[in-house]
């Protein structure tokens, strides 16, 4: 079964409505962390739109952003999904917040971990995972979103092995594959390739898919998988995704936006608009 | 402490249903009682600290009150970052057991000797430190900890100058203990090392030198709730701090700070020597120079008036 075009459409609006919105954050902030953001944003959208029940509540489904530097494109899509005000949001890297550039501790429900050093979201994803499935069983879930950086890091290894060993089938990893870290190209960095056999290896139910594309990202999340193995899907993205000079390139995790950034960036998400 | 510590947490587990025991990896020929009654509310978490305490933290968030074993480097070192990020910051009722405070595990060798894991933690946000002094100790400690809707450390220790008097009090807050009355010098011995001065006093004629002997076990202090100890330092304006840690870092350190300006104040504490060389827990307190004759001959210099 396919998406009807008319939800298709709907996810690209809300996501282009996130995107404009993060943008707009980070203009407003003169803040970095930009091409991240733009990365995952597809993703987030998808699963606060169409997968995740109940987030941030009580009996809830419960997600954790391991890649704490895409907080920004958490936030907006908090906002736009009605799960954060826009008197909340508009205090943003402003002095007193509780929305900064990484996760605050214990500030929201919707937020349950705060993370910034990579390598720890999936730890506390699969012990969250590992209460719900074996100490006191229930029907939550947990989705954690990871960076391909994230996954230099050993103990997301070591939570991948507790995850399959204790088989969280309610555990979904997703990899936010966009091929740039720090200092480079995850290639050349610190090769963490082949991802998918990588996971695979590991335990997991493996998916490779165009983390833009919400036609596979639906069909991934909603795949048969095995009940006892946890999911991972490597979403292949572009950093920057949908500003054209800031696809794929290193300097936009770093990069604040000046006024004639800016301007691009809103011709060019409005005439995406248009074209939707 | 260990058994001690294995039968407290065993009632621990009893009584709430939310706790539950993770390890990693270490316990054998201790645990498997534990193991054995509680099932699921047993986990060996395997050989991987850093997830260890990332998934307790999960596990808390979700509702429930881990404990969390390991050998004290193992427990503290490796995974010092999630204790900081996702247990402390998140202030998590994450307990945290270390066996084999100090010297603890002599001969093992340098790597297994855990002699800044109270220094690395008490600086952390939220942090409670418990470090017994004595077997008899433990369950009170483990109590306290409970109680905590916060994490904490429980330093668990051998000492190699063993000895468990009986003490004339104790604060069953602070669990500081006051052993031995003395007008000239306060010694203090933190955690096991109290048994230090107590073999000083048993076997050592400490008190010819008027030590008013107290023992601490919890950081942060409550020095105005063991006003016993307070007063001590008012009256006798010296003390003596015997520490089974580095200096730096140190509750020797945190000591000298919180008590009332004295005199004369020395600590004996822990040091690390390039050309050290293994043993039994008490062949390195003696090689550090923490010794009950050590002891009485500081006590000594420092009460004389």
């Amino acid at each position: 079964m396919t998406l009807k075009m008319p939800s298709l459409n709907e996810f690209r609006r809300d996501a282009l409505r996130i995107r404009k919105r993060f943008l707009r954050m980070h203009f407003e902030a003169y803040a970095g962390h930009i091409g991240t953001g733009l990365s995952d944003i597809d993703l987030l959208t998808y699963l606060y739109k169409a997968h995740l029940r109940s987030p941030g509540t009580p009996g809830g489904d419960v997600f954790i952003l391991s890649k704490g530097h895409g907080a920004s494109s958490l936030y907006a899509t908090l906002n736009h999904f009605g799960l954060l005000s826009d008197e909340n949001l508009a205090t943003y890297y402003k002095e007193g917040t509780l929305l900064p550039a990484h996760p605050a501790p214990r500030a929201w429900d919707t937020i349950p971990a705060a993370t910034g050093s990579l390598g720890h979201g999936l730890s506390i994803g699969a012990g969250i995972a590992f209460a719900h499935r074996v100490l006191k069983p229930s029907s939550q879930r947990v989705v954690c979103l990871l960076s391909d950086g994230d996954c230099n890091e050993g103990s997301v290894w070591e939570a991948a092995m507790f995850a399959a060993h204790h088989r969280l089938g309610n555990l979904t990893v997703v990899v936010d594959a966009n091929g740039l870290q720090g200092f480079g190209k995850t290639t050349e960095v610190l090769n963490v390739e082949p991802l998918p056999r990588k996971w695979d290896t590991f335990g997991f139910d493996t998916i490779e898919i165009d983390g833009h594309d919400f036609e596979a990202i639906r069909d991934a999340l909603t795949m048969t998988i095995s009940p006892d193995r946890p999911r991972c899907i490597v979403a292949r993205t572009i950093k920057g995704k949908g500003v054209s000079f800031m696809e794929n390139r290193l300097e936009w995790h770093y990069k604040p936006m000046e006024r004639e950034h800016y301007t691009q960036v809103l011709a060019e998400l409005d005439e995406a608009e248009r074209n939707l | 402490m260990r058994i001690d510590f294995t039968q407290a947490v065993h009632q621990a587990l009893a009584e709430d249903p939310a706790s539950l025991f993770i390890t990693g990896d270490l316990g054998y020929n201790a645990l498997e009682n534990l193991a054995a009654t509680y099932g699921t509310r047993f986990l060996n978490a395997g050989v991987a600290e850093q997830n260890m305490i990332g998934v307790a933290a999960g596990i808390a968030l979700a509702g429930h009150r881990p404990w969390v074993y390991s050998i004290a480097p193992f427990a503290v070192f490796r995974c010092l970052e999630q204790i900081r990020n996702d247990v402390c910051l998140h202030q998590l009722p994450v307990r945290l057991v270390g066996n084999g405070g100090g010297y603890t595990y002599g001969i093992m060798g340098s790597t297994h000797h855990a002699l800044e894991d109270l220094g690395v933690l008490k600086g952390l946000p939220n942090m409670e430190l418990f470090f017994p002094g004595t077997n008899d100790q433990v369950a009170a400690a483990v109590r306290l900890m409970r109680e905590l809707a916060g994490p904490s450390y429980l330093r668990l220790a051998i000492s190699g100058f063993a000895a468990s008097n009986a003490p004339l009090s104790e604060n069953p807050r602070t669990l500081t203990r006051h052993y031995a009355r003395g007008t000239q010098v306060t010694v203090i011995g933190v955690g096991h090392a109290v048994q230090i001065a107590l073999t000083a006093l048993n076997l050592h004629g400490l008190a010819e030198a008027g030590a008013d002997v107290f023992g601490v076990a919890r950081f942060p202090f409550d020095l105005e709730s063991d006003q016993a100890l307070l007063e001590s330092v008012r009256r006798t304006r010296s003390v003596l701090v015997l520490d089974e840690h580095y200096l730096a870092g140190s509750i020797a350190e945190s000591l000298k700070h919180a008590l009332p300006t004295v005199d004369r104040f020395e600590s004996i504490t822990a040091s690390y020597q390039p050309t050290q060389r293994f043993g039994t827990p008490a062949f390195m307190l003696r090689q550090a120079g923490l010794t009950p004759e050590a002891v009485k001959a500081a006590a000594l210099r420092l009460g004389a008036r």
